[in-house]
């Protein structure tokens, strides 16, 4: 009987070894699970609220402007240039409003949003284990890492998380107000978990080609209770996204065809 | 045996059956299994699929003689069904539309780029391909709903199971997915499908985790004559995935 029960302690250490040393090497906080803006309701009573909720940030965007920026922004069809509208991506610029529910999915190496509105915001991925590429071709979504950090939360410590993004193409705006910004557009992220199922993202974007200067604002996510991700279709309407796209074609012709008039 | 039946650990049956010492251990072999870390190292069994893919070339062979086989053009629909797919505009091809293709469709098409993302309770595929709206979430730690709103993308659940593999056994990624509207079409001839088209897919990593065996069977007995079966291989690949929209450019 002593042997067995021996026997059984050992066998009981060996199986939580693998556990302490998982927990040794992922030290970092899982925030795993599905995210939507938090509501006033959801923020009511934590200290906490949005900066310039919803088509307000519009109010905070648009005084950075340049001149030339602001001048491209009142010239823009705010719906037939809107790229969403023919389901290219909105950018991630939008994503705080546009992209409905993401998915916040928590690997080695790697952190992914992945979208439920996947034919115009895609997925975000974030890589911890490597800086940005010192050649990086522009794209709608751009290039972006992250790294961890403990940073001072009032009188403790707690994770950040710390993401950096650039390498943008100029295809995007900064927001619904038809911002338009260039390749030099640079973002980031600091977010840290408020309370249990509560992430603050400290968004701060700058662009030293279309801002006068950056801007940052506070957006809350809440976890949802459902671990499901609904569809979002982009393009559930062929004839309408037809006439949209037409539209843009032309309007992409003709505006290349006035850049070569210009040019000779 | 039910899939609950292979769920529930050995051990805990042995421990409510087994008597004395014997008991005692295997009682303590039961409450590590209850352990949030041994839950994290339980399905150490189940490969680990997590890494980008791309489709072998129809003209490639690996060893042991496995290739692509199979197509959605291949299907053989009821005459109900073949008489509407000739009537279809092929303009109105999701496919040209950016709209979902659907996951028959995408498995099969040319050189089709996928990331496998996963976690302790879903397994998403994500494709390069971001024009097509296509993302394939599959919950692992439930079954379907039982009333089910019909999507372009229907609910996926999956369960891993021990199949045969040659001449051994396997960890096989199962996926079950239903509830799927009417809209996406299973090829490029124009073939429709109803709301009871009901797809089976079988994953497993075969030549050292270098590759995805990946077989696809779709049953739709409203427009299919009899269930469709393809399989393609996917290469692991060293790569990052970009994103690829519906650029009209």
């Amino acid at each position: 009987m002593p042997s067995r029960l021996i026997r059984a302690l050992a066998v009981a250490a060996f199986a939580l070894l693998p556990m302490s040393s998982a927990l040794a090497q992922d030290a970092h906080p899982d925030w795993s699970g599905y995210y939507r803006v938090a509501t006033a309701r959801q923020l009511a009573n934590t200290g906490f609220k949005q900066d310039y909720p919803g088509e307000q940030l519009n109010a905070l965007v648009t005084p950075h402007l340049q001149p030339w920026a602001k001048a491209r922004q009142e010239a823009t069809d705010g719906i037939a240039e809107d790229p969403g509208q023919v389901c290219l991506p909105t950018g991630m610029f939008r994503y705080p409003v546009m992209a409905g529910i993401f998915a916040w999915l928590q690997e080695p190496g790697r952190i992914l949003m992945v979208f439920s509105n996947i034919n115009t915001a895609g997925v975000k991925r974030v890589y911890m284990d490597r800086d940005h590429p010192k050649h990086l071709l522009p794209t709608w979504n751009g290039d972006a890492v992250g790294k961890w950090a403990r940073e001072a939360d009032g009188n403790k410590e707690s994770d950040t998380l710390i993401i950096d993004t650039l390498g943008f193409n100029d295809k995007s705006w900064l927001f619904g107000g038809m911002q338009p910004h260039t390749e030099e557009a640079h973002m980031i992220e600091r977010i840290r978990q408020v309370k249990d199922g509560l992430l603050e993202f400290t968004i701060t974007v700058e662009d030293r080609h279309a801002l006068t200067s950056p801007y940052t604002y506070k957006r809350y996510f809440a976890k949802q209770a459902s671990n499901e991700m609904p569809e979002e279709i982009c393009n559930e309407d062929p004839d309408t996204w037809h006439e949209f796209r037409n539209a843009a074609i032309k309007r992409d012709r003709e505006k290349a065809a006035k850049q070569a008039q210009q040019a000779q | 045996m039910t899939r609950e039946a292979l769920r529930e650990p050995t051990a805990y049956r042995a421990a409510t059956t087994g008597s004395g010492p014997a008991r005692i251990f295997t009682l303590v072999a039961a409450l590590l299994a209850t352990l949030p870390c041994a839950a994290q190292t339980a399905p150490k069994a189940a490969p680990n699929l997590q890494g980008v893919y791309q489709a072998i070339p129809a003209s490639a062979t690996l060893p042991g003689g496995r290739k692509n086989q199979g197509s959605p053009s291949a299907i053989s629909l009821l005459p109900e069904a073949a008489k509407q797919a000739k009537a279809f505009d092929l303009k109105r091809d999701p496919w040209k539309l950016c709209q979902p293709v659907g996951q028959f469709r995408m498995m099969a098409a040319d050189g089709v780029k996928l990331e496998i993302v996963q976690t302790k309770t879903s397994v998403t595929m994500l494709f390069e391909d971001l024009a097509h709206g296509q993302r394939h979430s599959i919950y692992l730690t439930r079954q379907h709903p039982a009333k089910l709103e019909p999507s372009w993308l229907g609910d996926a659940v999956g369960h891993w199971a021990r199949e045969a593999d040659g001449n051994k056994e396997g960890d096989t990624l199962v996926v079950d997915t239903i509830g799927f509207n009417d809209q996406t079409w299973l090829n490029s001839q124009g073939a429709q499908h109803s709301d009871a088209l009901h797809l089976v897919e079988r994953i497993h990593p075969v030549l050292s985790g270098q590759y995805l065996e990946y077989k696809m069977t779709a049953e739709d007995p409203k427009t299919l004559a009899k269930p469709y079966s393809y399989t393609r291989y996917f290469k692991k690949l060293d790569t990052e995935v970009e994103d690829d929209p519906c650029d009209y450019q």
